[in-house]
């Protein structure tokens, strides 16, 4: 089991999987009573202008504003976590979980061949644009940081 | 004969937001009073609608979680069930997302009170399976849709049998852990519920009782006390957690079963509109500045748009009084009852008609906001900042809006979610500058400064207010004024068209509120000014010799340190009845001739700083009070805001004149 880490619990696209409310027995009372469970998934959708509050969506439903503090009290294992925040060697390989853009965008990358399921290895991520390449094809892919931050990729690599 | 109709209670329950009030708008019409609980400035709302030969009445509560409460609003949920059940329960499940109603449901329908389900917004999600829900739930559960009206007869039928037949309700069981179930058996026995309990499942009150370390005394037999300490702690030894989470996690599980059972196809995506409008309105960088612009608009519409009206309401008051002066009935009588009736009683009752325009316009504005789902989000983009001062991001809203007016803000402070944001809320908004504290500002810096320093001067009485509310709010966070804050865990829904009757009752019910219970008041108020200033009978009225005047002068060593002469303590006396009075009342107490140039006389520009300084911050005006004595339902938090003011008026005066004093400025 592995505590939020602040810095990707603070980072727009994460997901992470709820494994104990945590300590604070006001929160985790609350959490409760609202349905938001051990085994519950979060998605961190955006930080407000001005930092510590944070909008998540529960079951990729309902969402909630809540402040950092409540949410570092959780105990939460990350599963997902957007293309730029990877920190494996280079050339690991990752499974694309979700596209968070909208709609025009799921096209643009699905035309691409970058859609959810798919595997894809990075070749280069520090620089821009990231190139990437499906494991399945010959292509090389190159994205954005803007692009990239809205790829969302499972965290055990493939 | 008067017939006999036997009067039905009806209480509205359900997690927020699920569409409580728009059902009790459709339900009730324009036909409801409101009430207040003891203590707390949530209002209790009741309303009536006839149904077959019986009357009902239709109790609105704010949305709670559970029963076992974290807010101070839950506690209130909770007092009403356990004090005062109601004869029918009426629980509101949200169609888009049941499993996250199901908890409460499930816990209220484990009360044994006779229960009714709406499934309401079917409009936005049709696929339910109705009849497996009513099935699982053992009690009859009908779809609606509160806002077109569809599904209400067949809700009012359905109301109607469980009237006549209240035994047809099942207890649903939802496992929880053996030694749980257990100790709640072993407890319920021990049980003998009296009085309005009587009529509730003992097991539900077991858990009552084991949940919560605070409950209130009706249930607890005396004795029992250390027993169930025993057992609750035997409990959370073994399942590692506080009974209350253990509880809910079993009412969960149970509802994710039942979702898994009622819904047959995939439930309908989240709302990609709300998420496209998301995506601009709380962008990182456009986010902030689009607030501030659609608050500059709302500003603009409640005040651009009130000030005109407020003026037509006051001439036409001062025509009617004007027409009212000649008129022979009146003319014939003495003196003092003229006196009475127009400086008292008159302008009593044309403060309170001034605030009409307003009060109406704020509330339509504000219910626009809070209906189209905006308020949220502003409260999530404003958080961090008010999160410093103990509050939440709603809450500058009202602030931001107090600087037109504090009457309508104070009011406002409704939406708040809880009643400590409330009463911060209530205590700050008085400090800032409103229009009627802008007129006395603007009048006296003309005459006192030069062209050049005047709109500067009134630029820095701005940013004393601003300062003033961070500093005061600080103050009262540290003191812990209204107790501790609860955890912010605020729900974003989606965006949303306001409906009309929703917008129109609400505002309808406010300025009903205002009339009824703050008018009286007011006008009190006013006549208790115009009281001293009027006698003793045979001297001039606010001179020397009348009792304002005598107050003046006995007050005045006080006031002497921040260069403050007893005219204008009289001035500030009548300031409480508005503050835009003050300068009227330096007219009449300086005993008529040019004010200008009696003002520049009597005053110089630092006394007249200081006086300025103080009329910030003092005590508010009569309405301001009035409206805060309402909505906090305290007179304690009224009496804490009418002294905060004063205290900080003399204390920032007092700075202000004697740092200036050594400065060298006269
Ligand atoms: N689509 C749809 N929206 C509805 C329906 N009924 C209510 N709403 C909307 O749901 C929102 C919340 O309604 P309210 O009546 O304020 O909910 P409430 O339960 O009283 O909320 P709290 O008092 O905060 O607990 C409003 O924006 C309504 O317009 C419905 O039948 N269909
Ligand atoms: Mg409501």
């Amino acid at each position: 089991m592995k505590k939020t880490d602040c810095k990707f619990s603070r980072q727009p696209g994460v997901e992470c999987i709820i494994h104990s409310l945590g300590s604070d027995e006001m929160i985790a009372q609350r959490l409760a009573q609202m349905g938001i469970l051990p085994g519950a998934r979060l998605h961190i959708v955006r930080l407000a202008p001005l930092g510590t509050t944070i909008e998540v969506s529960v079951d990729g439903g309902q969402s909630f504003a809540m402040r950092n503090s409540e949410l570092v009290a959780l105990e939460c294992e990350i599963v997902a976590i957007p293309l730029t925040a990877v920190d494996g060697p280079p050339h690991t390989t990752y499974r694309i979980h979700r596209l968070a853009g909208g709609r025009t965008f799921r096209h643009r990358m699905e035309a691409r061949g970058i859609e959810p399921g798919c595997f894809i290895k990075i070749l280069d991520q520090t620089g821009s644009p990231i190139r990437v390449q499906r494991l399945d094809q010959e292509e090389i892919v190159k994205l954005g940081r803007g692009e990239a931050n809205k790829i969302i990729v499972k965290v055990t690599g493939g | 004969m008067v017939e006999h109709v036997e009067e039905i209670v009806v209480a509205l329950s359900s997690i927020p937001n699920t569409g409580k009030t728009t059902l009790f708008n459709r339900l009730t019409g324009s036909s409801q009073t409101t009430g207040n609980w003891p203590g707390v400035s949530v209002k209790k709302k009741v309303g009536h609608f006839p149904l077959g030969e019986y009357k009902i009445s239709l109790v609105d509560l704010p949305g709670a979680y559970a029963l076992s409460p974290v807010t101070e609003e839950e506690k209130v949920v909770r007092a009403y069930f356990l004090k005062t059940p109601p004869a029918i329960v009426l629980n509101i499940i949200d169609a888009r997302n049941i499993y996250r109603c199901l908890g409460q449901t499930l816990q209220m329908s484990m009360s044994g009170l006779p229960m009714v389900v709406a499934v309401n917004m079917m409009d936005e999600n049709s696929q339910l399976d109705i009849p497996c829900l009513s099935t699982h739930l053992g009690v009859p559960v009908v779809p609606i849709s509160a806002r077109s009206g569809r599904g209400i007869p067949e809700l009012k039928q359905t109301l109607y049998r469980v009237i006549e037949d209240p035994e047809r309700t099942h207890i649903p069981h939802i496992s929880c852990p053996p030694i749980l179930e257990a100790v709640s058996r072993a407890l319920s026995e021990k049980i003998i519920p009296g009085g309005p309990l009587a009529k509730m499942n003992a097991n539900f009150l077991a858990m009552r009782l084991l949940e919560e370390k605070t409950l209130p005394q009706s249930i607890r037999n005396t004795g029992m006390e250390n027993c169930i300490k025993k057992w609750r702690s035997q409990v959370e030894k073994s399942t590692g957690e506080a009974i209350a989470i253990t509880c809910a996690k079993c009412r969960f599980n149970a509802a994710r079963g039942l979702v898994l059972e009622a819904t047959h196809q995939k439930p309908p995506p989240p709302d990609e509109n709300s998420q496209r409008i998301d995506h601009i309105l709380l962008h990182r960088w456009v986010g902030l500045p689009l607030f501030l612009l659609i608050m500059l608009l709302l500003f603009q519409v409640i005040y651009g748009l009130g000030a005109p009206l407020q003026n037509f309401v006051g001439q036409g008051f001062d025509a009617a009084e004007a027409w009212l002066r000649v008129q022979p009935l009146v003319s014939r009588q003495s003196d003092l009852l003229q006196s009475f009736l127009f400086d008292g009683f008159w302008q009593g009752l044309g403060v309170v008609t001034a605030f009409f325009p307003i009060i109406a316009l704020f509330f339509i504005c504000m219910s626009l906001v809070e209906a189209s789902g905006y308020m949220a989000r502003a409260a999530f983009l404003m958080d961090n900042l008010m999160h410093r001062l103990g509050l939440d991001g709603k809450a500058f809203i009202n602030l931001l809006l107090g600087f037109g007016c504090n009457v309508p803000a104070i009011m406002g402070t409704r939406i708040l979610s809880s009643h400590h944001h409330r009463v911060i809320t209530m205590l700050l908004v008085p400090f800032s500058l409103c229009t009627a504290r802008l007129q006395v500002f603007v009048f006296l810096t003309t005459i006192l400064f030069s062209a050049a320093v005047a709109p500067w001067i009134l630029f820095a009485f701005y940013l004393g207010s601003f300062i003033a509310i961070i500093v005061i709010g600080l103050f009262l966070k540290i003191i812990r004024m209204a107790g501790k804050s609860e955890p912010f865990i605020m729900e974003i829904p989606p965006y949303r068209m306001p409906t009309f009757n929703n917008v129109w009752l609400r505002t309808w019910r406010q300025l009903k509120d205002f009339l009824c219970q703050a008018a009286p008041l007011i006008v009190a108020g006013v006549i208790v000014v115009w009281f001293l200033t009027y006698f003793p009978a045979d001297v001039p009225a606010a001179g020397a010799e009348s009792w304002a005047g005598q107050l003046g002068q006995f007050f005045s060593p006080l006031f002497h340190p921040l260069g403050i002469h007893w005219q204008e303590i009289v001035a500030l006396l009548f300031g409480f009845i508005a503050k835009e009075i003050v300068v009227g009342a330096l007219a009449v107490i300086y005993g008529g001739g040019d004010l200008s140039n009696q003002i520049i006389q009597h005053i110089s520009p630092l006394q007249g700083l200081s006086f300025m300084v103080f009329t910030l911050f003092y005590t508010p005006c009569v309405a301001t009070i009035a409206a805060i004595r309402i909505e906090s339902g305290s007179w304690t938090v009224t009496l804490y805001s009418f002294f905060l003011g004063l205290a900080v008026a003399w204390v920032a005066s007092l700075l202000l004149y004697q740092s200036g004093l050594i400065l060298g400025f006269s």
